[in-house]
């Protein structure tokens, strides 16, 4: 499961919405990556995700894969959607 | 054949890194020893390119990859296994590159020094006691007795290289074999031996150029030298690993290293440092005749520095020279305070200091100062922490100044310190009468007080830096991360930890790590310890929004830094009047990965470095494998 989104908030994922982020993969078995500029993060962890340095504009893909691929793309979408 | 794929196919077949508790390599075969055998496949194992052959033995799992190969095979493996301590290594190493060049190399001393003190140690004690029984027993120097302890008492002293040669190459990763026969080289008896002028001075000239002469002078008692040349043979023997097809290794690769530094030291640096003594001589000799004891005192402070450098053998020339002339020996009683005085210096930080294993160490060395042998004092300890050698240093000078005003003389040369007293006993063929001893029990006294004081009060321990613990970045008034006015902050979102109203404009390292993420926008800081505690330092709240304004980094990402050393820089000030809360938390992000993060400092004021985290490992601690990896 994965999900494009193009980064709309003006000053990109910075420490409050990657906190938010990874809070939420972190509810699922699945393993969560964001990519960004082709680069990879775990999105459980925050330091990861922090290091994309991804900026409004930018586009992010959110890679869900295990059992509970689905609910946890969904809710990724969900936070991203609403903080991004 | 690609040694990374080989490697990673190991460490597949062994069931992953977690599985190793330990890892080694011999000439042909990679040594692995295994947490749970239930995991190993060992025919996947067999099958990997490259292994030659599978068998358990002594409980180790071997796996034979051939000379040339295991060595290449076991560093790919140990970097693919090792992530911690792999990591945690590279992270020690990048951080001593960004010391300066003299405090490196007064590190790299203080490594090779401190595993061979004992042998020292036991040697100075045992030369010491020998030379004062042979003074106050008439005879004794001429019996066959003394020869019977001045083997046991002189062995290290003498071959002091072969020890320094192979501890160096434990720290430099060469071969200690081939480090000891470089030793060997430096100190072979067809060599002129260096403690004998005479025998230095005939010495057999090898070439000369011009009117310059290389002789084949030995390095008897040397330390940088040898150094120097082990460093070199370190140096082509990793290279010539990575280049010559492993087939012809064992062939080609020790017979270069040893060539190639046996050459260096022989030709390369035995030269300088001859030219360096020969110079060390001049300047002493014209040094110690300035008058009204600033001779005395300049001597006695450059003296240490000349024994570091191991440009201090030609001394017994000085000494020999005012005999020969009828004098007294006034070179002696200098030596004396200076070897005093590094002893204080040893003894002030033996007193001082709460590290049980520097006190076990600094007593011994004090005490051997004092009968003349100082290298377990200065190497051991006065040069790793620079402040007590220092004061040793202000201790001879003074001493030494004391001695050259007084005229204070020997008879004889050979012996310092406390034994010194018996070559200053009253002597009207030297014009020494009955001052002359007692001078030098004060040229002693005075050099062991100003070098014990200067080192009492300026020596402090290094303060420790706990694994498990956060110290803090910044400084002013502690308060819980639930009052933080940001909920993402205050519910714990982004992990547990505490935040900071600051008082100064300064973000130092919580702990001894690297920086893992630094903000474009510079607001934003992350830091993972050596032992992997990830901190964020978010200075102020929405501050993401200033892009910068108002914030100086002084590192950038991947930077490895010490605990103290300052990340960022903040104009608190502008970033308050521009409307932001400059409330800081400090967060431990990878609050899941330990049992809990415990806040030590719940309210009120916090000083830079101060414990403020506590990170409560997990049982079972992942095994520190690789860290105790050797080669064999």
């Amino acid at each position: 499961m994965k999900f494009e989104y193009v980064i709309k908030d003006s000053l990109g994922i910075h420490a409050r919405p990657a906190g938010l982020l990874v809070a939420e993969a972190k509810k699922y078995k699945s393993a969560v990556t964001i990519e960004a500029k082709g680069k990879k993060a775990d999105a459980k962890r925050i330091f990861a995700v922090m290091s994309l340095g991804v900026k409004c504009g930018d586009t992010i893909c959110v890679v869900c894969e295990g059992e509970d691929a689905e609910a946890a793309s969904a809710a990724m979408k969900a936070v991203v959607e609403a903080n991004l | 054949m690609d040694y990374k794929a080989t490697a990673q196919g190991v460490l597949d077949a062994i069931g992953g890194k977690e599985n190793i508790v330990s890892a080694a390599h011999c000439a042909t075969r990679l040594r692995l020893v295994i947490a749970d055998n239930a995991k190993v496949n060992k025919e996947q194992l067999e099958n990997v390119d490259g292994a030659k052959g599978v068998f358990e033995a002594s409980g180790q799992l071997q796996i034979i990859f051939g000379t040339g190969t295991v060595n290449k095979v076991f560093d790919e493996f140990i970097a693919l296994a090792g992530i911690e301590a792999g990591t945690k290594e590279d992270v020690k190493k990048a951080a001593a590159s960004k010391q300066n060049i003299f405090l490196r190399l007064i590190k790299t001393l203080g490594d090779v020094f401190v595993p061979i003190l004992p042998a020292i140690v036991a040697s100075g004690l045992l030369m010491g006691l020998l030379e004062g029984l042979t003074k106050v027993i008439p005879g004794m120097a001429e019996s066959n007795w003394y020869t019977f302890f001045h083997l046991m008492s002189s062995a290290a002293l003498t071959f002091l290289p072969i020890l320094i040669a192979v501890s160096t190459a434990r720290v430099f990763g060469g071969n200690m074999f081939l480090a000891a026969v470089v030793g060997m080289i430096m100190i072979h008896p067809d060599l002129a031996n260096a403690w004998d002028v005479g025998a230095v001075e005939s010495a057999p000239i090898l070439f000369s150029i011009g009117g310059y002469s290389i002789k084949l002078v030995g390095y008897q008692g040397h330390v940088i030298p040898v150094i120097i040349s082990v460093w070199v043979m370190c140096f082509v023997e990793k290279k010539l690993h990575k280049v010559v097809p492993e087939i012809l290794d064992l062939f080609v690769v020790p017979l270069a290293s040893v060539l190639a530094s046996g050459i260096v030291a022989l030709l390369i640096v035995g030269p300088i440092f001859g030219q360096l003594e020969t110079w060390v001589l001049q300047g002493a000799s014209w040094l110690i005749s300035v008058p009204f004891g600033i001779g005395g005192f300049f001597v006695g402070a450059v003296y240490a520095p000349t024994v570091v450098a191991g440009v201090h053998h030609m001394y017994n020339i000085i000494e020999q020279g005012f005999l020969s002339n009828g004098g007294a020996n006034i070179w002696m009683p200098i030596a004396t305070a200076v070897n005093v005085g590094q002893g204080a210096a040893a003894l002030a930080v033996a007193l001082k200091t709460r590290n049980k294993k520097l006190k076990s160490m600094a007593v011994p060395a004090a005490i051997s100062a004092y009968m003349g042998i100082t290298e377990p004092a200065i190497f051991g300890v006065n040069i790793r922490y620079k402040k007590p050698f220092i004061a040793g240093m202000v201790g001879g000078a003074v001493g030494g100044m004391f001695a050259a005003l007084t005229h204070v003389g020997a008879s004889a040369y050979g012996v310092t310190g406390i034994f010194g007293i018996l070559i200053t006993l009253p002597n009207s063929e030297l014009g020494l009468g009955a001052w002359n001893i007692v001078n030098y029990i004060f040229t002693m006294l005075i050099a062991t007080a100003a070098a014990f004081i200067v080192s009492f009060i300026w020596y402090k321990d290094e303060a420790p830096c706990e694994k498990d613990k956060v110290y803090s970045p910044l400084k002013g008034k502690a308060i819980a991360l639930s009052q933080v006015k940001d909920e993402t902050f205050a519910a714990g979102v982004l992990g547990q930890g505490f935040a900071v109203v600051p008082e100064a404009g300064k973000v130092v390292a919580p702990f001894n790590g690297k920086v893992t993420t630094l903000f474009e926008t510079k607001h934003a800081i992350g830091v993972t310890s050596d032992d992997g505690i990830e901190v964020l330092i978010h200075v102020g709240l929405n501050t993401v929004a200033l892009e910068g304004k108002y914030f100086t980094a002084l590192v950038k990402e991947g930077d490895a830094v010490r605990k103290g050393q300052t990340l960022l820089t903040f104009d608190q000030k502008a970033i308050a009047a521009a409307g932001y809360d400059t409330t800081t938390p400090v967060i431990v992000t990878n609050a899941d990965d330990y049992a809990a993060v415990e806040v030590l400092r719940k309210e009120g004021k916090v000083h830079f470095g101060e414990e403020v985290l506590r990170a409560e490992a997990k049982e079972a601690a992942p095994a520190e494998a690789p860290s105790e990896s050797v080669q064999a």
